[in-house]
């Protein structure tokens, strides 16, 4: 990052700052004008009540529909009228009439003939996409250069090769920049249109805190019409680079360069690894629901806070791979961003304290608003996260990984999830989640194995190398089978509810891996050993949860 | 044997518009061209050579006169054009652009890659093949323009100062390359230009115009033996011989079309 775009990150920040001062201090009233802190509050209680969701889904469907029943029809008479010319005269001069009419003065008269209802609300959105894509498609197909059909004609195109290879690939960018705009104008109106008759949307929730006279509410809302319209600005800039990928610009050439950093972090951050350390979590969190508390705000921090210390945890661990000189690119193993030179070592270590700092942070909060138990639970997380591979007496070389992962990827975050949200810890949380410690554990063996003769040839330590071939394929027997073992024990002892036996339908996977295992030795054949499992932890993890969650609806709705 | 190409006594107005008047772009010009012959046409700019191109390429219709191109074999298509820059699609990769006009011909699509791919390395752009032009430099967008061409394998092929806008080393081996297709080839070619060297490093015969209403001036049968070597020939007295002879007509027409440009 240069420092200009440092500077670009700095002038909001300071202004936040000086807005947040001002009104701590007292210039600014804070019933006219409420700082910073006090809208994200605000913020933060719509997301808790799960309200902001909904009224933004609601907004977001009305576009989406006036978008498609306006924007494709519009698409398709604009092409005509690009390329005939009688289409052309039938159609712009009425176009060109209505055009010009600010849509929003339309919607009396659209309420008038269609009611207050969802439909004068899409069709406002449909009529005024309609106009304005319709002119600026025609346009655009006008100005592809008439060279070019000269091209086509030369080689002996018909009328009908001529659309669909000059006039329609021709005039593609065009028709992308006036889906932005129509994007652009349909997000504008949604809002006004709903600030009129509305019981919902986000327009609605604006115009219902000014009636309340609640500026943070209005503020938070305004703050998530500029988050909705930079994603959906997002989303398209993604979609024209699909559809229109032959527009090279500066612009194109620099996001190429970013798009290629984006992915060396990906494959550096290792993105399968994080239903690893989401199933605990909200296994935790459906156990918790099961016996009646569940909070979604503090479910989602949590979740945050799992990932960031698991995107830490691997950050660290790239970091002192390179650092004890484990040759990655050799191995099968992913990673090895520093060792190709895609990434520096300082840069994976910073972003890895970087993530640990924000992990930590949540952690702090979660911790004020539930007791010590969770910083405890945090500073064990964070120590064994850690000294996985640093230090002197690194876990992963001493034979001691799945050991670690086993304790820290099961019950350590289930039961720390749970806490979050029940504030105790009970016996069966524990039990319940033995099965899910086994299976991760299992992954990190499925690696070990793979790479068993050439962790031996570098004198790593694992217990794989430690136990030798035989007693390696034992070992993943035993985290094999202890899952589902585990899994039978626990509902028979009645901890877990009889429907979490569903994982059961995972077992002929499970199965099938530990008879490859049997007589596999070679790395590659290894490889989908080690896929596959991470798989099976997902699904057993997933169809444990659906356990869960089946057995507390069930019992709310009254059926248990 | 009947002419490949007859170009009889072709006249081009240009309706007038306004104040000025009817303009004579192409002045009577009549011309035979050989099956297998690559004839070259230079002359001053704006004297009409590119209308008499284009009209032979049935991007426009001339005013009066006939033009015949005689069929040798149905199942080839009969002319091809490389315009002025390459003129290649944008929206197209290299592979697309170089297979286009077989595409429009409906030949299958695994059989017009594998042609495409096999033009794409004659004219050393392997590398190249799923790039996009707009990241590809000047004279590699003419090169493909060359490949399109010769990929749709027609009995004549029109181009149309197709190195114009390149610089000089780049257009040196362009001509080099063209040399080397079109020699291993049978095709009739009518190459316009406003180089005289060019004219004189590729054509069997170069044909001289007059500035507005072109006509034809002066007729220079080109006697290097083919296989040509586009650098070697510029060493030979008869090179620099020819050179000056052509100037000297061209030179007088040079003038009276500048002078009919100030006059304007």
């Amino acid at each position: 990052m240069n420092r200009n775009r440092w500077l670009s990150l700095l002038s909001p920040l300071v202004l936040l700052g000086l807005w947040e001062l001002a009104v701590q201090i007292g210039w600014i009233n804070r019933i006219f004008l409420p700082p910073p802190s006090e809208v994200f509050h605000t913020l933060s209680e719509l997301i808790a009540t799960g309200q902001i969701f909904r009224d933004t889904g609601i907004s977001l469907l009305r576009v989406g529909l006036g978008f498609l029943l306006g924007g494709i029809p519009a698409i398709v008479v604009g092409l005509f009228m690009g390329v005939s010319p009688v289409v052309r005269a039938l159609v712009q001069p009425l176009a060109a009439a209505i055009y010009p009419i600010p849509k929003i003065a339309l919607l009396p008269l659209i309420i008038v003939t269609l009611g207050l209802g969802e439909t004068s609300k899409i069709a406002t959105i449909a009529v005024s996409v309609f106009f304005l894509v319709v002119l600026n498609v025609a346009a655009s197909v006008l100005q592809v250069d008439p060279r070019y059909f000269e091209v086509a004609r030369s080689f002996g195109a018909r009328r009908r090769d001529l659309f669909w290879t000059v006039a329609l690939p021709g005039s593609l960018p065009g028709i992308m920049n006036s889906i932005k705009l129509g994007m652009g104008f349909a997000l504008t109106l949604i809002v006004g249109v709903e600030f009129v008759g509305a019981d919902s949307g986000i327009g609605w929730l604006i115009w219902q805190a000014y009636e309340l006279y609640a500026i943070d509410r209005m503020i938070a809302g305004l703050v998530v019409v500029a988050l909705v319209g930079w994603l959906i600005t997002v989303g398209l800039d993604e979609l024209e680079y699909v559809l229109v990928p032959w527009q090279a610009s500066s612009v194109r050439i620099k996001e190429r360069r970013v798009r290629e950093h984006v992915r060396i972090w990906w494959t550096t951050i290792r993105p399968w690894s994080y239903t690893a350390a989401m199933i605990p979590v909200l296994l935790g969190a459906s156990i918790a629901a099961y016996d009646g508390a569940i909070n979604w705000w503090l479910l989602l921090l949590t979740m945050i806070g799992s990932v960031a210390i698991q995107l830490g945890t691997n950050l660290i661990n790239e970091y002192y791979d390179d650092r004890k000189g484990i040759d990655k690119v050799q191995v099968f193993g992913i990673g090895g961003a520093i060792q190709r030179g895609e990434l520096a070592a300082w840069q994976v270590l910073l972003a890895g304290l970087l993530a640990f700092a924000v992990g930590s942070g949540i952690g702090l909060y979660l911790v004020s608003v539930t007791g010590p138990f969770i910083f405890w639970l945090g500073v064990f997380s964070v120590a064994t996260g850690f000294f996985y591979t640093a230090g002197p007496f690194a876990l992963a070389y001493v034979g001691l990984g799945e050991l670690a992962v086993f304790i820290f990827m099961g019950p350590v975050i289930v039961i720390g999830s749970y806490y979050v949200q029940a504030e105790t810890i009970t016996l069966p949380v524990v039990l319940a989640s033995l099965p899910v410690g086994f299976l991760v554990a299992a992954i990190l063996h499925a690696n070990n194995l793979r790479d068993l003769d050439i962790d031996r040839q570098f004198g790593k330590r694992t217990l794989a190398t430690l136990l030798g071939r035989s007693g390696a394929n034992i070992e993943y027997y035993v985290l094999v089978g202890g899952t589902y073992v585990s899994l039978i024990v626990t509902v028979a002892l009645g901890v877990m509810p009889w429907l979490t036996l569903i994982t059961l339908v995972t077992l002929p996977a499970a199965v099938r891996l530990m008879r490859i295992v049997a007589v596999e030795t070679e790395p590659h054949a290894l490889q989908p050993v080690l896929r596959q499992t991470a798989k099976l932890h997902m699904r057993f993890g997933s169809l444990l949860i659906f356990g869960w969650v089946a057995a507390w609806l069930m019992g709310s709705f009254g059926y248990i | 044997m009947e002419p490949k190409i007859r170009i009889d006594n072709i006249q081009v107005v240009y309706p007038g518009r306004g104040r000025t008047g009817p303009v004579e772009a192409v002045g009577g010009v009549s011309l035979d061209v050989a099956d297998g012959e690559l004839v070259c046409v230079v002359g001053p700019s704006g004297c009409g050579k590119t209308t008499l191109l284009r009209v032979l390429a049935d991007l426009e219709q001339p005013t009066s006169g006939q033009i015949t191109l005689r069929r040798d074999n149905p199942a080839r298509p009969l002319k091809a054009t490389v315009f002025q820059g390459g003129g290649i699609f944008p929206w197209m990769t290299v592979e697309q652009n170089v297979a286009y006009g077989l595409q429009l011909q409906g030949v299958s699509p695994a059989q017009r890659i594998a042609t495409a791919r096999h033009w794409i390395g004659e004219i050393g752009l392997e590398r190249f093949a799923h790039a996009y032009p707009t990241q590809l430099s000047g004279g590699m967008q003419q090169r493909v323009g060359l490949a399109r061409a010769f990929a749709f394998d027609a009995e004549v092929l029109l181009m149309d100062e197709p190195f114009g806008a390149l610089d000089a080393q780049t257009r040196l081996l362009l001509q080099q390359t063209l040399l080397q297709q079109w020699e291993r080839s049978s095709k009739t070619v009518m190459f316009v230009t406003h180089s005289i060297e060019e004219a004189l490093t590729l054509g069997d015969r170069v044909c001289v115009m007059s500035a507005r209403p072109g006509r034809l001036l002066h007729e220079v049968q080109v006697p290097f033996a083919r296989p040509r070597d586009a650098v070697a020939l510029r060493t030979d007295a008869r090179f620099s011989a020819l050179f000056a002879e052509i100037w000297g007509v061209l030179r007088t027409e040079v003038d009276r079309a500048r002078a009919d440009e100030v006059g304007a």
